[in-house]
């Protein structure tokens, strides 16, 4: 009996009950269509999330006062890191791949301006960051080194907290607003586009000098931004600006950093990391609604090969062999959830479709997902219809025959 | 006409094993039946006849002595051997049961041919000669399931047939018919021997019975 015959029987017998069919389907619907969309959805969002990532650039690096182990990452309690860092390492001359380097702070405080008053964050920095991160500039001008050298009490402002004060479309150049009590005046307005700095939206620029002495009044950083030229060797780069810190931080080869450099090539690779143990975790618990959807296939195909007890003892007696009987039952359950791995697959990407335009990310789904849902529904129904199939081989001619 | 031995049945025992005991459905039965021949195997519910059939069938084996069928014992044949005896050398009519469901006329007589690995063109052909000669063909496409118990009988005639089988075996074939039909069904039956086909008929009808040449009476398990 050739492979075409055993499907049109497998799909005769299949459509003759219908509803049972798509019962006994619906485990592996279940289970194929939710695998195909969740790892559609993954993929979507950690492409959505490396555009963000990408997009605000992966030709920079951060070096954090502090590290994590010592929990005081971005607290500031760590005071080893100045602004002669940043002159250190602008001016290395073997650190030939340094292109910008930003000193940071960060303050938080009061700001009132037109009769309204708020906590704000307070960044402190030179014009350098504006190169690094670049911010968009809606109106007026950037932080420049006059500024800086001038202690010019000047500030840029974020368009969210421009309409938190004025309102929205108001060009708030030229106005003057106070900061902890200290008067400011607006010289530009900025919006980051990323994402992941929309944050700084609702933060003030503000030079260095004025943030250290006058609002917290201290000398060291919370942060220093580096870029590269060469996003290439990046990595050469954060080991020789390591290496740099550590020495002029007088610490031992024992010792551990006092700092941490992070850059968003360290991001997108935790990203991956996390995709991956999510995809693992999805695959597993996946694998139990198929195992669920796989038994449910199997009680099923025992049921059939009873009710089919009379037609098997016929085809044996005229000529049928355990190999054809094995194949005919093998096929059908294989034909049961290969169907419902398809529709599966339909309802998965269909869904994911849909959710994907509606949490605007990309809709991606690949093709080894796919191909790897055809696969394992196969292996379903060869796992689960085995027993069943070697049940209906081995029946005896007349037991089968005579079966009521 | 040939009459060397088709089937040559020798001392040949079936006991059937269960928790209630064992039960000896034969109890040594010698027969030979050469080629050509009609035989009725009549008897009681109990007789042994059912088992007879199944053994001549080979879709049992026996407990102990010979079955030869074309010379060749097949007596300790394994299922898959047998398989291939019952797909060449003997064509079954049941009493019920004998068509499958969900399936046409023509693909149930192509049945046998696709087991025995005929190409599908083949296949075609000779069904539909098959079912002309039972004057059945124009039901061909029909599902098995939408067409008399006369009709069914002649399906079961004409696939019992494809093979050319050397053993036409019919079990009851007329247990389900009425009169006219019945006698309908033997006169085909009557043909199939008059062109030489060897046929076994097994009945507890006498007007059944008759149809035959040779009567064979079982009766607790030995030829009576």
């Amino acid at each position: 009996m050739n492979i075409n015959e055993y499907f049109l029987s497998a799909y005769q017998s299949l459509r003759s009950n219908l509803l049972r069919t798509l019962l006994t389907m619906l485990g592996i619907i279940i289970g194929i269509s939710s695998v195909i969309l969740i790892i559609a959805l993954g993929q979507g969002a950690t492409a959505s999330i490396t555009n963000e990532l990408t997009s605000f650039g992966t030709n920079f690096f951060s070096v954090n006062a502090g590290t994590f182990e010592g929990g005081s990452a971005f607290t500031g309690s760590v005071k080893t890191l100045t602004l002669d860092d940043v002159d250190a390492i602008l001016n290395d001359p073997s650190l030939t791949n340094v292109e910008s380097v930003a000193p940071l702070v960060m303050a938080s405080s009061v700001v009132a301006a037109n009769g309204e008053d708020d906590r704000l964050s307070v960044i402190g920095t030179t014009e350098e960051y504006f190169t690094i991160l670049k911010p968009k500039l809606i109106s007026g001008r950037l932080l420049n080194k006059d500024d800086e050298v001038g202690f010019s009490k000047v500030a840029l402002i974020g368009v969210d907290a421009v309409e938190t004060f004025y309102g929205e479309n108001f060009d708030p150049v030229g106005e003057v607003i106070r900061v902890d009590n200290r008067p400011v005046r607006i010289v530009g307005v900025f919006e980051n586009e990323s994402q992941l700095a929309a944050t700084f939206n609702n933060a003030l620029y503000i030079p260095i000098a004025i943030v250290q002495k006058q609002i917290l009044g201290q000398d060291h950083l919370q942060e220093i931004e580096v870029s590269v030229y060469d996003t290439d060797l990046i990595d050469q780069t954060i080991t020789d600006v390591e290496v740099l810190l550590r020495d002029r931080h007088d610490i031992d080869s024992e010792e551990n950093d006092d700092f941490t450099v992070q850059s968003f090539q360290d991001a997108l690779s935790t990203l991956e990391v996390v995709t991956g143990l999510l995809t693992t975790l999805i695959a597993a618990i996946s694998g139990i609604s198929l195992l669920v959807g796989g038994i449910g296939i199997m009680n099923i195909m025992l049921v059939t090969v009873t009710e089919r007890t009379k037609e098997i003892g016929l085809l044996k007696a005229i000529g049928a062999k355990q190999r054809d009987i094995l194949t005919q039952f093998l096929v059908e359950s294989v034909v049961l959830t290969l169907a419902g791995g398809v529709i599966g697959i339909l309802i998965g990407t269909g869904a994911a479709f849909l959710i994907a335009k509606i949490i605007n990310i990309p809709f991606i789904v690949s093709t080894s997902s796919i191909v790897i849902a055809v696969g394992v529904s196969t292996a379903v129904g060869i796992i689960f219809g085995i027993y069943p199939a070697r049940r209906a081989a081995r029946l005896n001619p007349i037991d089968a025959l005579r079966h009521e | 006409m040939n009459s060397s031995p088709l089937i040559q049945l020798t001392d040949l025992e079936k006991t059937y094993h269960s928790p209630a005991g064992d039960y000896k459905a034969l109890k040594g039965i010698s027969l030979t039946i050469t080629a050509g021949e009609f035989v009725s195997i009549m008897g009681p519910s109990g007789s042994g006849k059912s088992t007879l059939m199944h053994i001549m069938g080979a879709l049992d084996s026996p407990t102990a002595g010979s079955y030869r069928l074309n010379g060749k014992d097949i007596s300790s044949y394994n299922d898959d051997q047998l398989a291939e005896i019952r797909n060449k050398e003997i064509g079954f009519i049941f009493q019920s049961f004998n068509l499958l469901p969900r399936t046409t006329v023509l693909k149930n007589v192509e049945r046998p041919m696709v087991y025995a690995g005929i190409v599908s063109a083949e296949r075609t052909r000779r069904a539909m000669e098959a079912l002309e000669r039972m004057h059945i063909s124009d039901k061909a496409n029909n599902l098995s399931n939408h067409i008399s118990g006369g009709q069914i009988q002649r399906v079961a005639i004409a696939r019992a047939l494809i093979m050319n089988p050397s053993l036409l075996l019919a079990d009851e074939p007329t247990g389900n018919l009425d009169t006219a039909t019945s006698h309908e069904i033997m006169k085909i039956i009557v043909d199939m021997n008059k062109q030489g086909k060897t046929i076994v008929v097994i009945t507890h009808e006498e007007d059944i019975a008759r149809f035959a040449k040779r009567k064979i009476r079982l009766v607790d398990g030995r030829i009576g």
